[in-house]
C-alpha cells in the first residue's frame, strides 16, 4: 500500500492517551471532549473497554441492531456507521484540526492516510491487509446493522473479510476518526478478519505500539504520552453520561 | 465561481437572504467532501423542527455519509419557520442541486445583518488555501 506524507512532512507533535479497560461512557465522552475542545492538542487515543460493549452508530436505530439486545453493555458513538462489539480489539481515535495534514482535502484521502498506517502496523504483526477496492468480501451480510458486516472500497480487509472498522465525525473545523482493529471475534460479530486468527498473536499492547510507530513513520507524527486535562475530563464526564442514557440509546 | 447572491460560513453553510428571511443550505464543496461525488454515499440528514430559535454558529442539524457525520451550523440568527421535507427521502437533491432545491431550512431573521459571513469570492479563496 502506498504511504503518504511521511517524507515531505516534518514530524509534528501529537499527544498519546492510553486508557485500558475503560468504561463505555468515559470512552465516548472523552472522544467527544477532544473533538469539542479547540485548545486540545492533536491526540491519539489507544483504548479498550470494560465491560465489553456494543456501540451503535450515531444515527442507528436500536431496533435495527439485533445484537444490541444480547450485549452486556450498549453505548452510542458520536461517529456514524454500523454497530461494533468492542471486545478483543484495539480501539483508537485520532482527533485534531481538519487542516492537519492527516485530514486535509477530501475525506476519502484522510481514510487512505489512516489506513496506510493501520496496514503498516498490521504488517508488522504479520497480517497483510489491503484496501477492499472492488473485491468481494465474505464478511458482508444483510440485516445485522454491524459495521464489520458492511464494507466499502476504503475498508481494510484480509482473508477476504473486513478486519478494521472506521468512522469519522466532523465538527467546526475539527475531525475525530474512530478505528477498531480486531484481535479476535465474538458471537455477536461472527466470521470477520482478526489478527489472532491469522497470526496467533492477540496482544493488544503489541498492536497499539505497532500502530503508534506506523503513524509516526507514515504520517510524520511524533508522540508524547499524556493524560486528559481537567477541562477535558470534566467535559468527558458531562458528555459521557449522554452516550449511555437509555433514552439516548433508544432515541431512534 | 459559487453563487454571489448569498453569503457563506467558513464551515460551508450558505445563507440566501430575502427580506426578513433566509434560506440555509450546504455548499457543493461540503457535499462533495462527504460523498466524493457518489450521491448514494449520503445516508441521513437530521434537520430541526420549525419554531426552534438559532444563534449564529449553533448546530441546527447533522448529515451522515458512509464516511463521516458532520454538523450543520447556522450562519444566521433567527427562528426556523420552514424545513425542506423533501431532503429526508431524497438526499440526492443535496448533490444534484445544493444551491436551489437543496435548501435545508428557512429562518425568520432576528438579526438582519449578515456582515459576519463571507462572500462568494472570499469563500473561494478559503477553499483554494485549504486545497
Amino acid at each position: 500500500m502506498a504511504e503518504t506524507g511521511a517524507e515531505s512532512t516534518l514530524a509534528r507533535p501529537w499527544r498519546r492517551i492510553t486508557t485500558w479497560e475503560a468504561p463505555p461512557g468515559f470512552n465516548m465522552g472523552l472522544d467527544e471532549a477532544l473533538l469539542e475542545c479547540e485548545e486540545s492538542p492533536p491526540t491519539l487515543r489507544l483504548y479498550t473497554w470494560n465491560p465489553q460493549t456494543l456501540s451503535l452508530g450515531y444515527f442507528q436505530r436500536f431496533a435495527d441492531v439485533p445484537a444490541a439486545e444480547h450485549a452486556e453493555s450498549v453505548v452510542r458513538r458520536i461517529t456514524g456507521g454500523g454497530a461494533i462489539h468492542h471486545a478483543n480489539e484495539l480501539t483508537f481515535s485520532l482527533t485534531t484540526s481538519a487542516n492537519d495534514p492527516l485530514y486535509r482535502g477530501p475525506i476519502a484521502d484522510s481514510y487512505r492516510r489512516v489506513h496506510s498506517a493501520v496496514a503498516r502496523a498490521l504488517g508488522e504483526l504479520g497480517v497483510e491487509a489491503d484496501l477492499r477496492g472492488k473485491a468481494a468480501v465474505e464478511s458482508d451480510r444483510e440485516g445485522t446493522g454491524m459495521c464489520f458486516h458492511a464494507s466499502t472500497a476504503l475498508d481494510l480487509v484480509w482473508d477476504r473479510r473486513k478486519g478494521v472498522g472506521s468512522a469519522q465525525r466532523r465538527r467546526r473545523g475539527r475531525v475525530l476518526h474512530h478505528g477498531s482493529i480486531k484481535l479476535g471475534t465474538t458471537p455477536l460479530e461472527g466470521d470477520i478478519a482478526t489478527v489472532g486468527e491469522r497470526t496467533g498473536r492477540s496482544q493488544v499492547r503489541e498492536l497499539a505500539d505497532a500502530l503508534e510507530r506506523a503513524l509516526a513513520q507514515t504520517q510524520g507524527m511524533r508522540f508524547a504520552a499524556g493524560v486528559p486535562t481537567p477541562a477535558e475530563r470534566a467535559l468527558a464526564h458531562e458528555r459521557g453520561t449522554r452516550f449511555i442514557d437509555p433514552a439516548f440509546l433508544r432515541r431512534r | 465561481m459559487r453563487p454571489d447572491d448569498r453569503k457563506y460560513l467558513e464551515t460551508h453553510e450558505w445563507a440566501k437572504v430575502s427580506g426578513d428571511t433566509a434560506l440555509i443550505g450546504l455548499t457543493d464543496f461540503a457535499i462533495h467532501e462527504l460523498c466524493s461525488g457518489n450521491e448514494g454515499d449520503l445516508v441521513y440528514c437530521d434537520l430541526p423542527e420549525t419554531g426552534r430559535t438559532l444563534e449564529v454558529g449553533e448546530t441546527f442539524g447533522e448529515i451522515e455519509s458512509v464516511k463521516a457525520v458532520a454538523d450543520l451550523n447556522s450562519p444566521v440568527e433567527g427562528e426556523v419557520i420552514e424545513v425542506n421535507e423533501a431532503i429526508e427521502d431524497h438526499l440526492e437533491i443535496l448533490s444534484s442541486d445544493p444551491w436551489e432545491q437543496g435548501w435545508m431550512i428557512k429562518v425568520k431573521l432576528t438579526q438582519k445583518s449578515v456582515d459576519h459571513l463571507i462572500d462568494a469570492e472570499a469563500y473561494e479563496s478559503m477553499l483554494a488555501e485549504q486545497s
